[in-house]
């Protein structure tokens, strides 16, 4: 051992009893600790020991060097942000966010949940100064006209043959992300959206886009916009509220809801080669499959990634999991979708660390893992740091999520026609659409990759307001009886925490978990705390 | 020379101090929480009170 090694052993030994847990090992405290009451606000940061608190600070500067250049890079559109948009104030709790979603990570786990948190900072920070530097409400810029404004669930990778035009997903930074930080933030949003009489019983999370809408919360941007069906028959209502409220020239792309049928791809397909003509027509440029092709071919480095991922993940000894896991899946499937280079980076570089583990046969969470559960969830577990919560209260790890399922097809790089039905059939493969909707088989689907990932358990959320899954309850417990598989319905409302809060959905586990189960939890101080005021 | 060697020395020494005084003055922020704390309590609740002053132009169309 070497001389420094052996001064940090003595220091963590000396400090261990600072670290949760090690408190909650020995039953002096644990992972809440830490925090004031209702808030969320720690005391002070998690230690973690010499070397994983070095890291973590580390992180936190690489963290904030990123959203200090993009204050730099366009310092009044950003404070005209800020002062503008309701939104933009939620996003200054990204640091907060950031240490809830990796408390209790340690080593390897650690280092790469960063590695994947960075990429989504980095991307999102740019994202953020460039928009608002040519959003019109804030006086526009020199790539106001340039950029095409489509639906979040619309892959923006299709659009990339344009060369000189810049695809943007339009709910993505008022919504679609700022959801999973603060969980304040879309109940305004809602609210406004039901003061027009929208009923209170539909997705919250069509309401709250709606709501964003109407509140004039959408930055505007671009010449026309592509709205779509996708995912659900709650979000053809909020694309036509958003349409009538932003007033651009709109291209509906409606894709065909039973996708799994071979006869969706000319169907959609032709939807889509119509959104490109669209484009074409109002922006006065010409597709370019040259310049799709290198983007689709950085999109499949991503995939091919990702499906050696899946083969590790179905072992016990990989160190991605949970939300580090499912969070980057989400953003950089449907956000950077082969659009940024940075993202091919991180996924060479964890890619390498996971042959590693998985050779040297690397127990992640200390070996606590007591199960392995594939989750069914949306964006209520982000800001709720549900799989993260899992894994430290009752040593559930959470080995895929269903984010992470969405189009893992290979996309042809030569042949434009051949291309056209690949980006078809991976663009109907989008979030939320893969699973929840679209036809029976897309949710029971569940058990296949439940056992094909060797999980015991399936966590199911289940979201109050989603008419397309309130039926198929009393059928998805019956066969999780069958097939012999510990199941657990989390109910939650989306994006409002105030019909169904963050306890409550814990609830649904620690019941299970005491009361079926018999198990003990991990860490007690994490069963049953109020968190109602946090961000 | 040797007052090359003196200026490096001597410059050498006030870049180590400088990053010694940020890395103590971060470190402090960082391990007591210092910018949530700031964001939770005081600047959050200011922009929210603009936030729920602003009038917007709420229409469907």
């Amino acid at each position: 051992m070497k001389a420094t090694d052996k001064l940090i052993a003595a220091i963590d030994k000396k400090l261990e009893r600072f670290d949760p847990l090690w408190q909650a090992e020995n039953g002096t405290g644990g992972l809440r600790s830490r925090y004031y009451d209702k808030t969320g606000v720690a005391k002070w940061r998690e230690w973690r020991g010499v070397k994983d608190t070095f890291y973590d600070y580390t992180q936190w500067i690489n963290n904030l060097v990123s959203m200090a250049g993009m204050v730099a890079s366009a310092p009044v559109p950003i404070l005209k942000g800020f002062w503008e948009y309701r939104w933009m104030g939620s996003y200054l709790g990204t640091f907060m966010f950031i240490d809830r979603l990796f408390e209790g990570y340690r080593g390897t786990e650690l280092r790469i949940a960063h590695q994947n948190m960075h990429a989504i900072v980095q991307s999102l920070t740019k994202r953020i100064a460039f928009i608002l530097s040519n959003d019109r409400r804030l006086g526009g810029g020199p790539d106001t006209d340039k950029i095409i404004p489509h639906d979040e669930t619309i892959t923006p990778l299709f659009l990339k043959g344009f060369k000189d035009l810049y695809p943007v997903p339009m709910q993505t930074l008022p919504e679609f992300i700022i959801c999973d930080i603060d969980q304040h933030i879309e109940p305004y949003y809602i609210d406004v959206a039901e003061s027009f009489g929208l009923p209170a019983d539909v997705c919250s999370r069509c309401a709250a886009e709606t709501g964003v809408a109407l509140d004039d919360a959408l930055p505007l941007v671009g010449k026309i916009m592509l709205s779509t069906n996708m995912p659900c028959n709650a979000s053809e209502a909020t694309s036509m509220f958003q349409r009538r409220r932003i007033g651009l020239p709109d291209n509906p792309i409606t894709l065909a809801m039973q996708h799994q049928e071979k006869e969706a791809i000319p169907y959609s397909r032709k939807e889509l080669e119509n959104a490109l003509a669209f484009v074409e027509e109002h922006y006065g440029v010409k597709y370019d499959w040259n310049e799709l092709f290198k983007y689709a071919t950085l999109m499949n480095e991503q995939n091919t990634i990702e499906l050696e991922k899946w083969d590790l993940f179905k072992t016990p000894y990989s160190p991605l999991s949970g939300i580090a896991e499912s969070l980057y899946r989400l953003y950089s499937w449907q956000s950077a979708n082969g659009t940024d280079p940075y993202f091919n980076k991180v996924d060479r570089k964890v890619i390498e660390i996971m042959r590693k583990c998985y050779e040297d046969k690397y127990l992640p969470f200390g070996g606590k893992t007591r199960h392995r559960a594939f989750l069914w969830g949306p964006s209520a577990v982000y800001y709720t740091d549900f799989p993260t919560w899992t894994q430290n209260c009752w040593g559930i790890t959470i080995v895929l999520n269903m984010d992470s399922t969405m189009g893992y097809n290979m996309i042809d790089t030569t042949d434009p026609d051949k291309a056209m039905d690949d980006l078809t059939a991976f663009t109907q493969r989008a979030c939320m659409r893969h699973h929840a909707v679209g036809g029976w088989e897309n949710i029971n689907a569940v058990w296949e990759w439940a056992k094909n990932f060797n999980c015991d358990m399936v966590l199911m959320n289940d979201n109050i307001a989603c008419k397309g899954m309130l039926g198929v309850h009393a059928v998805m417990e019956e066969q999780a009886r069958d097939l012999g598989l510990h199941f657990i319905f989390i109910e939650h409302d989306l994006e409002d925490s105030r019909t169904v809060s963050r306890q409550d959905m814990r609830n649904c586990v620690n019941n299970y978990m005491s009361v079926v189960l018999n198990e003990k939890p991990l860490d007690p101080t994490l069963l049953e705390f109020d968190d109602s005021q946090a961000f | 020379m040797k007052k090359v060697f003196a200026f490096l020395l001597k410059l050498i020494g006030k870049l180590l101090l400088i990053a010694l005084i940020a890395f103590v003055a971060t470190f402090t922020l960082y391990i007591t929480n210092g910018e949530n704390k700031l964001i939770y309590y005081v600047v959050r609740p200011f922009l929210n009170k603009h936030y729920d002053a602003q009038v917007r132009d709420r229409r469907i169309v």
